[in-house]
């Protein structure tokens, strides 16, 4: 990651955007934030980190993992207050690590206030501190953040060769395996959860998500993930008691499987990061939070008494996790992690932290036989293939099929009367097209994948605000391209998030205006004029344009002057003067960081807008390239050169008759089209081409339609319907033309990109 | 391609010793280093990319794979000559904005592949205006004859790039 040469203020400027990203409820960022802080600690990425930032960037992974843990409310309030201490940092960073009495106290002070105790002098002692041995400072928070970190190295010291690093980069062919490999298994398991939801007695569906927690947990024992290991034994045990019939399958275990899901996905995301950058970056996670709940729901099921947390007292030493034990949990001793008496927790965290790090060598080959049982069943699912391979492949495949066509037409062969060779040619063109397909289709997923993601975020936002949203998925299956899917996937979560949070309102409210009590998001996908199309619908309450007018005037964007239609107003939310705005609740609820999601989408060469009907809802449109993808043109000849357009965007063709064309000036012509006036593009005219005729009478005009927008295109010659392959010019980029792709005699033909010819034209 | 981007760096003959693919452009010969050179091909219908400069020929399909094509002649300001068939275009790889890109290059004819010693190659003369020699690595004399020993990332790459940018 390019983080970890990141400047120390390049990484407070990440933790405070980090910081305004979160939402109450969403821990995955929390962990992300987690990440960001951890960089900042003594021996994290940011070596040059001053020794005060050290200790805050300390304190503030303490509140974060209590956060976690639950011991702190994981409140909007909470979170501000943790962006003001962001701030007090990236002050002190400022100020070279030698910040003022004031900073330091305004940074205690709101991290009392988040119920964190900190006490100035354990910052600005800590200078001393750090340089000698963790010594007995009087804070509990310090000792419990110190303790913890030189508790879990010692064993790293005291054991050589099996410490804190990893000792699981011995085959990183096989770990590259498994983290491909675990990424599949957690999201079959998130999606089968949320379908367990439906139908909570499923077994089948039970046992879909019992069986890759079993992989993970046999692979990553194998692998010698420990803490991996744990976790997904854990979780497989629980889920055993389902099966079982133990425990019934509730909210609480589908709860704390997706968060499992989410724990365990972080963590094999940080074993990919050790693959990448080395062993420098591995950290362990604490896991003893969900152990403990875990334990605590499979003690419900066995009918005990619930274990109420603050009854049990805590033991004087930390418990031993003892390694022959590793593979059983001990209900007691890893609920004693969560006593809240503070150096206790500290130690249990610590002493369970520093057990994982052992290698238990019986477990491990334990371990590698369950994972050869389960392991090698996935192996040859599918293969990973490099996309230049993949690409090489595709272009063999086109040239073979061009190849073939021109053997075809071939004057001498296609002399030949024989019935064997034209039922052989047919059978050989089959064959190649299959492998068209075929070979096309390698480069594309569904864009599925990504929008089964959304389910679960509607569910947990939804449930969050204490709102009803439906979320109706519309073309899940339409296809995207590969390396389009994780680039995409960071403004859709932002807009989604933004139109069940802020488009959809309380179901009361709702009901106030009229509406259904449940508020519905559509999410759509499909293919329209050459493009990828992701529409995200809600029917609440729209933008107001009076608010979002007033705002932009307020902010210099537009003048009093100024005319705007509500098209136009509406899509002043993506510019990034705008979201920057401190009461972004006022304009509707949107704005927040939809510059961002432009950007984004533009990175991949899109765009994106908004429509909205006050009160009815609102519309977000993001319109993607087809890089790669197959469209469905029309070729058309104008004079010696042929273009394609976009089928999708062709409304009809005409010969236009004298009497329903006309000029304006003697210029720029308009075409009557069904009542409708249409201006004429004369692409001759537009590509700087001679043409046969230059009288739209005599020509034929292609009548397109792209964003609402109708023209005609005047060609001389319509020449047939091909699916063709879109590839970018090897660097040339005009407006007009969206690619070239390769016709059939084997020649390059244009492909016409209509918003960039219409857009030309109106300028 | 290292040798001759170190080479604008030290302006030293040495680092631009080596074998240079030989071309030319009506009476001139020229030179680019052969590491660069992927394939050389006939001459092929060419389709036209509107707004674009016009040394930029267009886009030929090179295999399945679209490249650009651009003539030298006109690169150069030379006087146009039709194609014919010793016309051949140079595919060579140069670096693009994120990865290597192909891109063709119309000349009159190939000559042959030439072994130029550091000692033949001499520091490109003043032209007045820079931007007429920035192009140039160096002018190599052999077998009594001049080559003109081209960048070729500054010719095709950057001419591309400059192209993309306005």
């Amino acid at each position: 990651m390019a983080a970890a040469d990141k400047p120390l203020s390049d990484l407070l400027d990440d933790v405070a955007l980090k910081i305004l990203m979160i939402e109450p409820g969403d821990l995955s960022i929390v962990g992300e934030l987690l990440e960001l802080i951890e960089k900042l600690l003594p021996g994290g990425a940011a070596a040059d980190t001053p020794v005060v930032i050290q200790q805050m960037a300390a304190a503030f992974k303490g509140v974060l993992e209590k956060l976690i843990m639950g011991e702190l409310a994981d409140s909007a309030e909470n979170y501000d207050l943790l962006g003001q201490c962001v701030i007090e940092m990236q002050e002190s960073a400022r100020k070279e690590g030698r910040p003022g009495a004031e900073i330091i106290a305004r940074f205690c002070a709101n991290m009392k206030q988040i119920g964190f105790s900190l006490e100035p002098e354990a910052l600005v002692g800590s200078v001393n501190a750090a340089v000698t041995a963790p010594g007995d400072t009087k804070d509990a928070a310090i000792i419990e953040e110190k303790s913890a970190v030189v508790q879990a190295q010692a064993p790293a010291a005291s054991e050589p060769g099996q410490g804190a690093i990893p000792d699981f980069l011995q085959d990183t062919d096989l770990l590259a395996g498994f983290i491909e490999e675990a990424f599949d298994h957690l999201e079959s398991i998130e999606v089968n959860v949320l379908e367990l939801e439906q139908s909570p007695d499923d077994m089948d569906i039970i046992n879909n998500i019992f069986r890759p927690f079993h992989t993970i947990k046999g692979v990553s024992g194998f692998l010698n993930l420990k803490t991996i290991n744990r976790l997904a034994h854990a979780t497989e045990n629980l889920l055993d008691d389902v099966r079982n019939g133990k425990r019934p399958m509730d909210s609480a275990v589908i709860d704390i499987v997706l968060t499992v899901g989410d724990a365990l996905k972080s963590m094999v995301a940080g074993i990919k990061d050790v693959l990448q950058n080395g062993p420098a970056n591995y950290k362990d996670t604490d896991i003893s939070g969900f152990l403990v709940s875990i334990t605590q729901l499979q003690n419900e099921g066995d009918g005990a008494a619930p274990v109420e947390v603050v009854s049990v007292s805590a033991p004087d030493s930390p418990p031993e996790v003892s390694e022959s034990e590793e593979d059983e949990l001990l209900p007691d001793e890893t609920v004693a992690a969560v006593v809240p008496d503070k150096p206790a927790f500290a130690k249990a965290v610590s002493g369970s932290g520093a057990a994982s790090l052992r290698a238990p060598q019986s477990q491990a080959t334990s371990a590698a036989r369950t994972a050869a049982d389960s392991g090698t069943k996935k192996i040859g699912a599918s293969i990973k293939v490099d996309v230049e391979k993949l690409d090489a492949l595709v272009n063999a495949v086109g040239e073979l099929v061009i190849m073939q066509s021109l053997v075809r037409q071939n004057k001498l062969v296609s002399r030949i009367a024989d019935a064997k060779l034209t039922k052989d040619f047919s059978q050989l063109t089959r064959i190649t097209s299959e492998l068209q397909r075929t070979a096309m289709s390698m480069r594309m997923v569904p864009i599925k994948q990504t929008f089964d993601k959304m389910i679960r975020l509607v569910r947990d936002l939804s449930k969050k605000s204490e709102k009803k949203v439906d979320l109706v998925m519309e073309g899940a299956d339409t296809e995207i391209d590969r390396n389009m899917v994780e680039s995409i996937y960071d403004p859709l979560v932002h807009m989604m998030r933004n139109s069940v949070d802020h488009g959809i309102s309380t179901p009361a409210e709702r009901v106030k205006f009229g509406k259904p009590e449940t508020g519905t998001v559509f999410l759509r996908a499909y293919q329209k004029g050459g493009s990828m199309m992701i529409e995200i619908e809600d029917n609440g309450e729209g933008l107001n344009t009076q608010k979002i007018r007033k705002k932009a005037i307020e902010r210099g964007l537009i003048s009093e002057a100024d005319s705007l239609s509500d098209f136009e107003l509406n899509n002043l939310v993506f510019l990034p003067g705008f979201s920057t705005a401190d009461k972004i609740t006022d304009v509707s609820g949107r704005g927040v960081g939809m510059d961002v999601v432009k950007k984004a989408v533009e990175k991949l060469r899109g765009k994106v807008e908004v429509q909205s009907q006050p009160g009815k809802g609102s519309l977000f449109l993001i319109r993607l390239p087809l890089t790669l993808a197959i469209i469905d043109g029309i070729i058309v000849r104008v004079g010696s050169e042929r273009y394609i357009i976009p089928t999708i965007a062709i409304q009809e063709s005409v010969h236009p008759e004298p009497k329903n064309y006309s000029t304006v000036h003697g210029r720029g012509g308009n075409l009557m089209v069904r009542g409708e006036l249409v201006p004429i593009i004369k692409l001759y005219e537009k590509f700087g081409v001679s043409s046969t005729y230059t009288d739209p009478c005599e020509a034929i005009v292609v009548v397109v339609e792209n964003e609402g927008r109708r023209r005609a295109l005047m060609v001389d010659e319509l020449l047939g319907k091909e699916e063709v392959v879109i590839k970018n010019l090897g660097g040339i980029d005009v407006p007009g033309v969206a690619g070239g792709t390769i016709l059939g005699d084997g020649r390059v033909g244009l492909i016409l990109d209509l918003a960039g010819v219409i857009a030309d034209n109106t300028d | 391609m290292d040798a001759a981007s170190a080479a604008q760096n030290t302006g030293q003959g040495t680092e631009l010793a080596g074998k240079y693919l030989t071309f030319s452009l009506g009476n001139e010969g020229y030179g680019v280093g052969i590491l660069s050179v992927r394939e050389i091909i006939g001459v092929m219908e060419i389709t036209a990319v509107p707004h674009t400069p016009d040394y930029i020929k267009g886009v030929i399909n090179l295999r399945g794979k679209v490249i650009p094509v651009l003539d030298l002649r006109l690169k150069f300001n030379m006087e146009h000559k039709d194609y014919d068939e010793r016309t051949c275009v140079i595919v060579v790889e140069v670096q693009g904005q994120t990865s290597p890109v192909q891109v063709g290059m119309v000349v009159d004819s190939v000559s042959e592949v030439l072994n130029v010693s550091a000692g033949e190659i001499e520091p490109p003369p003043s032209l007045g205006s820079s931007s007429e020699t920035e192009n140039i690595l160096g002018m190599a004399k052999v077998k009594g004859e001049v080559k003109i020993l081209l960048d070729v990332n500054r010719v095709v790459g950057e001419g591309l790039l400059q192209h993309l940018q306005s």
